[in-house]
């Protein structure tokens, strides 16, 4: 000790006040320490209550959190096992944190792969009415772990799906490869159209036949242009100045103007007839006037004869008679 | 090997008996005189006041660099809200008092020991036991109270330190962490948990002081005990703080 050995450790004369300021020093730091971890536990601070019914609280622990919108705003005070069996997980919420809480809030249990159990508030409407001290909810369930071996039997069939489409046989690469000889067609001298029909030759065959098409509506116009024409004349012919309607009114007159000479011609056959009558015994005389009467009326008859057939000839009804165009 | 066997047995007697003798001694009113304040005074001023410096920075400058890994780690794989928790349980809660306590092992254990042995040795303890003057009262109690309060003061120093370092290396400075922080507090400190803190570090503080005296007893009139003693003491000590740490930590989370 220092009096045995005083040139090694000297004993400093204000002894008692560096050792009362490091105690005093300790002391104040432990009480801070001490407030403080007191003040972090809550213990100043109102709280109220949530009570979260469970039909398992496999990994929720006391002191586990109650997150809402991932902030902490409450803690698991107790868990204890109900007389029905389920489970009850006491939630302790500072009460300036309870604001977040409403009657509509749901809360759920999830289990991660990695870290604890997780028990999250969600909160629809904050205008609801907020949750009452000692409130009872029920709590949904998610477990990871018991999803993971039925998401994993899903994900192997997709990946053997995936690995079926991307093979080289894969219906995934024989639609690339036609898609390359596609945009190689359409790149091609073919164009869209080679790429559409599959091939240069048909192309071709297209091209030309659309060519052809044109040189039809070129002929097919001319016709058309030759056609217009044809009938233009037609009309002409038919109701024009000197058209066959026009001859066919003179012709109707001529037959008139024959008939009347006929019935002119009749009138002297019935006089003539009277006559011979009236001379009957003297019929040589009469018979040589019959003779020239004869003659007469054959002449009148041709006359009406070559009327009609000029009227046949002109009038183009008749059954046989070809219309002759120019 | 049975006399080896029956020496270790020996020696955790002799330190147990010892350490009933000298609750019995701290429990009785009588035995807090002024010579025993005095050296108390002087023993905590050699074993704490002397080294705060020192200490506070071998305190600080590793932790902070611990901390910091340990938060940088746990933030690369995700876990970073609870890398807060894993450097209070580990660091503040466990190996903190467990090195102040080996730091005061180290600095006043072994000086300790080596006095009671070279009492022993000069043939002191026997002349105040012939003068009537009871050794555990004026030699032993001092020192073992003023390294059970040395033991707590650097401890809570320490933590201390740890604590702040660990908000810094967690939020840099920023005071927006603090909500967070306070709630990782609150989380791990809980009242189970500081007593058994507090309890544990008393019994280093007194197993510091108590193990080395009980070696140093089992010295004789020859110098050349004296070393063996005080190595035995040290191991035993050793051994003793990695056993209470065990047992801590065994009551806690098994």
């Amino acid at each position: 000790m220092a009096e045995r050995d005083p040139g090694v450790t000297p004993i400093p004369r204000n002894l008692q006040f560096r050792v009362g300021l490091l105690i005093g020093a300790t002391l104040l730091l432990g009480a801070a320490m001490l407030i403080y971890v007191l003040y972090a536990r809550g213990v100043f601070e109102p709280t109220q209550r949530v009570i979260l019914v469970a039909d398992n609280v496999e990994g929720v622990s006391i002191g586990m959190d109650l997150s809402f919108s991932g902030f902490p705003i409450g803690r698991v005070h107790r868990i204890s096992l109900a007389d029905d069996g389920r489970a009850r997980i006491e939630i302790v919420v500072p009460t300036r944190d309870a604001r977040w809480l409403r009657a509509s809030s749901i809360f759920t249990l999830e289990r991660g792969i990695v870290g604890p159990a997780r028990i999250r508030a969600y909160t629809g409407n904050l205008q609801d009415p907020p949750l009452p001290d000692g409130a009872e909810r029920p709590v949904l369930r998610g477990d990871t772990s018991e999803e993971i071996p039925r998401m994993v039997a899903m994900l192997r069939g997709v990946l053997e799906n995936v690995e079926q489409m991307t093979s080289a046989e894969g219906s995934l690469q024989v639609s690339l490869e036609n898609l390359r000889v596609m945009s190689e067609r359409l790149a091609g001298p073919g164009g869209v159209l080679s790429g559409v029909l599959g091939g240069d030759d048909q192309a071709k065959k297209v091209r030309m036949a659309i060519d052809r098409a044109n040189a039809l509506f070129e002929s097919m116009s001319g016709v058309t242009r030759k056609l217009e024409g044809v009938i233009d004349r037609t009309d002409r012919r038919l109701y024009g100045e000197n058209g066959i309607a026009d001859g066919t009114q003179r012709a109707v007159a001529q037959i008139n103007a024959i008939l009347e000479e006929v019935r002119a011609n009749l009138k002297r056959v019935d006089g003539i007839l009277r006559d011979a009558q009236e001379v009957s015994g003297n019929a040589k005389s009469a018979s040589s006037d019959l003779r020239a009467l004869r003659a007469e009326v054959d002449a009148s008859l041709r006359k009406v004869s070559a009327v009609l057939d000029e009227i046949n000839r002109k009038w183009p009804f008749k059954r046989d008679t070809e219309i002759r165009l120019p | 090997m049975n006399a080896a066997a029956l020496a270790w047995l020996r020696a955790w007697l002799g330190v147990v008996r010892l350490a009933f003798v000298l609750v019995a001694a701290a429990t009785s009113a009588s035995s807090y005189s002024a010579r025993l304040r005095t050296t108390a005074l002087k023993q905590f001023y050699f074993t704490a006041a002397q080294v705060l410096l020192p200490f506070a920075l071998f305190s600080a400058l590793p932790r902070l660099i611990i901390t910091t890994i340990t938060i940088q780690t746990a933030r690369e794989y995700g876990l970073g809200t609870f890398a807060l928790e894993l450097v209070f349980r580990v660091l503040v809660l466990e190996m903190l008092p467990l090195l102040t306590a080996l730091f005061v092992a180290l600095r006043s254990g072994s000086a300790i020991g080596t006095e009671v042995a070279l009492m022993r040795v000069s043939g002191e303890l026997d002349d105040m036991q012939a003068a009537d003057i009871d050794p555990v009262e004026r030699e032993f109690l001092p020192r073992v109270l003023a390294s059970a309060i040395s033991v707590f003061s650097l401890t809570v120093i320490s933590v201390s330190i740890a604590v702040l370092a660990a908000y810094f290396s967690m939020y840099g400075f920023s005071p927006w962490g603090f909500s967070e922080f306070t709630r990782s507090v609150g989380l791990v400190f809980n009242p189970p948990q500081l007593a058994g803190f507090a309890l544990k570090t008393l019994i280093f503080g007194v197993a510091v002081a108590v193990i080395p005296i009980a070696a140093g007893l089992g010295a004789t009139r020859e110098l050349k005990s004296a070393p063996v003693a005080v190595l035995g003491g040290m191991v035993r000590l050793f051994f003793a703080l990695g056993l209470i740490e065990l047992a801590s930590l065994a009551v806690e989370y098994v």
